[in-house]
This record gives C-alpha cells, structure tokens and sequence, in this order.
C-alpha cells in the first residue's frame, strides 16, 4: 500500500525524505508536472476554482494510476479554500473510479496531526514520528538554502548549466542524510558545493524579489519558470515565501531567531490592518523590506480567482507609489502561454534596468 | 446631524435592521444606497477589479451612488460570527481596498470583528459598537441603549425570517404558501422549490434578474436557505467528513442536502456567482452528491455580469415544464450546470 503526494515545486523533496523518515520504502514519488497534468486537472475540477486545486488534482490522478494507495492531505480552517481541497479530491476521485486512502493531516489538532502520522509509519513510537517531522522542517531549511544560490548564481554563472547540476545533486544528498549530527553538516556542505560554480565576481545585477500566492510561488509548472526565466536575463531572483514559514517550527519557538514573516505583517499593518488569509499582509510586506534593503523591483505572482490575492493586487498600487517601487502583478492560470509572460517580463527588466543606471523616473507600475 | 452612509450589498442583507437601528438611534441620519439599477451595474464593471465576483463589483457600484451625499460610510470588515466558521475575505479587506483605491472617498468607519480563531468575543463586540458610537455622540447612555435595541431588532428579524421544523413540515404537506402568493393557472398544481443562494443574490432583484419573480408567474412556491432552520443544517453538515468552514455557504449545502435527502420538495435552484471562492466549493459538492442519488431534480445556475434575461427564462420554464410533467417513478438525474 504505497504513500504518496502531490508535486509542489522543492518541497516535494522535504515530503520524500519525511516518508523515509516514518520508515516507509514504498513511497511513490510523483514526477514533475506536465501540461497533460494540468489538461488531467482541469477536466476534472469546478470550473473557476483556484488553479491549485487543479494541478494537485493532476498530480494525485497521476500518482493513483501508478499505484500509489495512501495519499497525504492537508486540513485546515483559514479563508483559503486550500483548507478544504482534500473532502473535494475524495468525492471527484471516487467518482471517478479509483481506489485510495487519504490522510487527514489536520492542522488545527496537533495531538490526532502526530497520531494519524503515527498510523501510517511502520510500527515507530509517538516521539520518533515527531522527530521525523522535525528532520523535515530542519531538511527544509537547507532545500531552501540550496534554491537560494541556484537563483543567484545562475544569474551570473560563467558556464550555463552548472549551478542546476550543483543543485541536482545537492537535492539528492540532502533527501538521502541520515542522521542528525550529519544533517547539522548540511548547511556547510551546500555552501561548500556551490563555491565550485564558476560565477562572475564584478558583475551588479539586479535583484528582483518574487511574492505572492505560495503555490503559484513555488512551483515551477503554473509560473513557468519564472525564476529561471528572470536568471536568464542575468537578474537574480529570490523568495521569502515557501513552506518553510508554515512547518518550522523549531525556529518559531526560538525566542533569539524574530522570523522575517513578522517584520513583513508589521510593516503591511497600515494597508491591511488584520489577517484575511493566504499571503496578503506578508506579499505586501516583504515588497517595503526588500525596497529597504535595496533591491530593484518585485515580482507578484497568483493564480485566477485566488481570494485574497485579488485583494493584495488592489492595494499594490497604494503600496508601489508611496514606497516608489516598481511592482509587476501577474495572474496566472492553466491557459497562461509563455511568450505573454516572456514579454512582459523582458519590458519589466528593460525599465528596471533604464531607472538604475539613467535614474530616469519612469512610470513604475505595469 | 450626521450622515452615514450603507452601501446596499453583501453583508448589509444580513444585518441591515441592527445597523439602522443603532444608527437611528444615535441620532444620525442613514443615507442606503437604492436597489441596484443599470447605472450601478455599469459603474462597477468600470472601476471594480476585474477577478472580483459579481457581487463585490456590485459594492463599489453601490458606494459610488452614495459617496456624494455623506459625512461617513460604514463598512465594517467582518470577519466571522462563529467561532469555527469564516465568512469570505472579502468581507474583511473590501473597507481597505476601498481606501486605497479611491483616497477622495468620505472617511469610512471600519470596526473589525471576528469570531473565529476565538478572537473577538460578546465584550469586545460591545467596545467596538461603542467607539463607532462616539463618532455620532458623546452621550454614553444613549450609545448603550442604542446598542441594546439594535441587538434586540436583530434577533427579532432572525426570528422571523427563520422558520422552524414544525412550520417546514406543514408546508411541505400542503398547499399553503411560504413567501409572495404563486401565480396559478387553471388546473395547475403549485410547485415547491428551494431557492438556494447567498442572500445578497436571491434578495437583490437586479442581481438575480427577477428570479423570484419569475418563479412566482410560474406557479412555483420557494423557500430559501436562508429561511431554513438551523438545526437541520447542523445535522447535515456534521455528516461530512469534514465541516464546512464557510459560514454562508453551509446554509447553501445544508439546504441541498437536506432536500436531497428527504426528497419532499418537487426541485432546487442553485444560484452561483461566478469566481465566488466558496460557491465553487459548494457547487461541485452539491453536483457530487446529487449524483450520488439523483432522484431530487437540481438546476445549477451560474450568473454573472454577462448574464441576459432571455437566456435565465428559458432556463427555467424548461425546468419547470420538466417538473410538471415528471411522475415520481422516473428519476430523472438533471443536475445541470449552466453557464447563464
């Protein structure tokens, strides 16, 4: 009875290494979603909900026809709908024939979360199925850590290709350590891997930060690529917003470490004064601390329909005009083709590129 | 005296006697936008964000109508009145962005509640009532007074407007009717449906393009979701696997299944909003578990900015001579979804 999960861009590979960790071997990882996932996903879903939903449903249709049986899903209460995909998946999935299992994570109750992932191990007590969860959100930091030079030095990189070989094979070794005094070495390792890629010292690129909806963010499939896309025309990319602000909870209770996430609700409080879910405070947020510490331009990514997104985007405006920075909002569906996105993206650099080096004042939203 | 300002949508079709009481009674003078009309519609298509659901672009129409004619507006950014349920984000953020679209607008009062996540409580749903009250005077026992007869008002309306299983019970039996008197013709019996919907849809006439109306010369009884009591929309919730979370939506799937259930109506009109988060979770579920068993007939219909007449009455004088002319022994399974 194999366990799987959807693909969900790098944190597929902290989910892998968690089902390792719970001890199973039958873990059918699920490969990197295509346009016949989205075409999957899409006949089989509500016709306006939120492009998510669809993809995961591509993903685990995909998973189920490989054999896959226990399937993990998430619960959880919030103005998202995203807490409430998993009853939807039951119904369409038994509708349509096939045979599976899901696991109801729910995240409001951490005492039956830690129990019902203890069913599903082979056989290990309550204290090693919380400590494989702990060696997930401490692999997370790293497989974060790794996505971080591979944006940035892909910018600059001397030989095209090598930093995604670096961080190929990063990925693999850090899924594959045991251990905790080995998983402590990780994070001098990556850093260690990557000082192999030949990059360009004097180079001044510029630095654009990507916010917005964590799916649309994360996953390389509904965006495009779109950090790759920016790496191209040599600007470095980076995100603050991956799951790693939701499962770690090693450094949210550490009184020493303030997480970036609260600065970013702090300084969105006069625009939005209280949290209506998904992103929206932090998107707006992280947009005024990275234009503080110096970076060009902001990248706001989300999918159609997505609630409070669409709030997020009304208020960019407000936001680009009194902190002057320049802010491109972009939706993003099932349908959106690569060469809109590719032009827009280009004209966007090309007037980063004109305000910082003729500091002309340009009109600065798109 | 002061005036304030109500824009005719969304939540204002839940509270609206709560809140022109308390205003009344403090003294101020309440401006409400009038009924939606064409010049409203066309407005919000103009200036609301595009992805918006229809009934939001409609709440920048309605502020716009009024924006000229009042001291302050009153939107307050609701956000559940359940300690496990949530209304819809946009109830929350629509005073923000509001204010930072359009900065030439009157000053908008914008108290924040929220139930959920237990958060706000009764004492500081009292505090926040109070400070919207001290814009409008500095006499503290008139606001607790005004507060006191706005909270009896509400439950007053809640009474009336929710019937109770006994009441359910006649009507499915007989042949009184619930709500406007149908239209009949000669020979032709009465036909009972559910109306089911958001309420600021189904009481917007504009919105829901005369719906009841037309159901009414059809010879068609309704009953609403909103009307339906609350303990039988409890029960059918707790069956699910997992709760809705949606407030406003477990009346709409509460309903649906009830009727799915007891099979004790002759049909059900779903009215969806296009691009409403919470209604496309509810409508998937309800064609999911109308499949499951087919034999109460479903019409799911899908309304938006675009939406003409024509079209919706053809709709429905199909389904309806559908009904007329089914016997109980055929099960028909019409959960049609159509795109008005």
């Amino acid at each position: 009875m194999s366990i799987s999960f959807p693909h969900v861009g790098t944190f597929t590979y902290v989910m892998e290494s968690i089902c390792y960790e719970m001890g199973r071997k039958d873990v059918v990882v699920p490969n990197k979603p295509s346009y016949k996932t989205k075409q999957l996903g899409s006949r089989h879903s509500p016709e306006w909900m939120c492009t998510p939903f669809k993809m995961l449903l591509g993903s685990f249709i995909e998973v189920v026809e490989r054999g896959a049986f226990e399937l993990v899903g998430t619960l959880f209460i919030d103005y998202c709908r995203l807490g409430y995909y998993v009853p939807l998946y039951e119904l369409i999935l038994e509708d349509l024939g096939y045979d599976f299992e899901f696991l109801y994570l729910n995240f409001n109750q951490p005492l039956g979360f830690i129990k019902e992932m203890k069913r599903r191990t082979t056989g290990l007590t309550y204290w090693k199925t919380f400590r494989a969860f702990q060696i997930g959100w401490i692999k997370n930091r790293f497989i974060d850590l790794v996505d971080k030079y591979l944006y940035h030095y892909q910018a600059i990189e001397y030989n095209k290709g090598s930093a995604q070989a670096v961080a190929d094979k990063a990925y693999r070794i850090i899924v594959e350590t045991k251990g905790m005094s080995n998983i402590r070495k990780l994070r001098k390792l990556v850093t260690k891997m990557f000082e192999e890629v030949d990059i360009d010292k004097k180079a001044d690129p510029l630095k654009v930060a990507i916010v917005g909806e964590l799916y649309a963010v994360v996953e390389p499939e509904i965006n495009l690529d779109i950090m790759r896309l920016l790496n191209n025309l040599g600007v470095i990319s980076y995100t603050p917003i991956t799951f790693c602000r939701w499962i770690d909870i090693g450094s949210r209770a550490n009184p020493f470490v303030r997480p970036t996430f609260k600065t970013a609700i702090k300084k969105a409080k006069p625009y939005v004064g209280y949290r209506l879910g998904g992103k929206t405070q932090e998107s707006l947020g992280y947009a005024i601390m990275f234009k503080e510490q110096g970076w060009d331009g902001v990248v706001h990514l989300y999918p159609f329909t997505c609630m409070p997104e669409i709030i997020t985007r009304s208020i960019i405006p407000q936001v680009s005009k009194e902190h002057d920075i320049p802010i491109l909002s972009l939706v993003l569906d099932e349908h959106t083709g690569e060469a809109g996105l590719k032009t827009r993206l280009e004209a966007f650099i090309d007037l980063l590129d004109r305000k910082k080096n003729d500091t002309m004042k340009i009109g600065n939203k798109i | 005296m002061k005036r304030v300002g109500l824009p005719r949508a969304l939540i204002y079709f839940k509270f609206a006697d709560m809140w022109k009481t308390f205003f009344k009674e403090l003294g101020a003078e309440i401006i409400i936008s009038p009924l939606t009309t064409k010049k409203i519609k066309s407005v919000s298509a103009r200036i609301a964000p595009n992805e918006d659901c229809y009934s939001t672009k409609l709440f920048f129409g309605h502020t716009m109508a009024i924006k000229d004619q009042v001291d302050y507006l009153f939107i307050p950014r609701f956000g559940s009145e359940n300690k496990d349920c949530v209304g819809c984000p946009k109830f929350i953020g629509l005073a923000e962005v509001l204010r930072s679209m359009f900065p030439d607008l009157p000053p908008i009062i914008m108290p924040h509640y929220n139930m959920a996540k237990g958060r706000d409580g009764k004492l500081s749903f009292f505090i926040k009532a109070y400070r919207v009250g001290l814009y409008f005077t500095k006499n503290p026992f008139r606001i607790i007074k005004a507060f006191k007869l706005a909270l009896r008002e509400h439950k007053q309306y809640k009474k009336e407007l929710i019937i109770d299983e006994e009441s359910l019970l006649k009507w499915e039996q007989s042949t009184l009717s619930l709500n406007d008197p149908p239209v009949l013709e000669e020979n032709e019996r009465m036909l009972k449906l559910a109306l089911v919907g958001h309420s600021y849809v189904i009481n917007d006439p504009f919105a829901s393009l005369n719906i009841r109306k037309i159901l009414q010369n059809q010879g068609v009884d309704l009953i609403t979701s909103e009307q339906m009591p609350r303990n039988l929309i409890e029960q059918q919730i707790d069956k699910l696997n997992f709760r809705l979370y949606f407030d406003y939506e477990k009346e709409i799937l509460g309903t649906i299944m009830h009727f799915i259930e007891s099979k004790t109506i002759d049909g059900i009109i779903h009215i969806m909003v296009f691009s409403c988060g919470p209604d496309s979770i509810a409508g998937e579920m309800a064609t999911q578990f109308s499949k499951r068993d087919p034999e109460m007939p479903l019409l799911q219909l899908v309304f938006d900015e675009l939406t003409a007449e024509a079209g919706l009455r053809t709709r429905i004088e199909a389904f309806i001579d559908m009904l007329r002319r089914s016997t109980k022994e055929e099960s028909i399974y019409i959960a049609t979804k159509v795109h008005v």
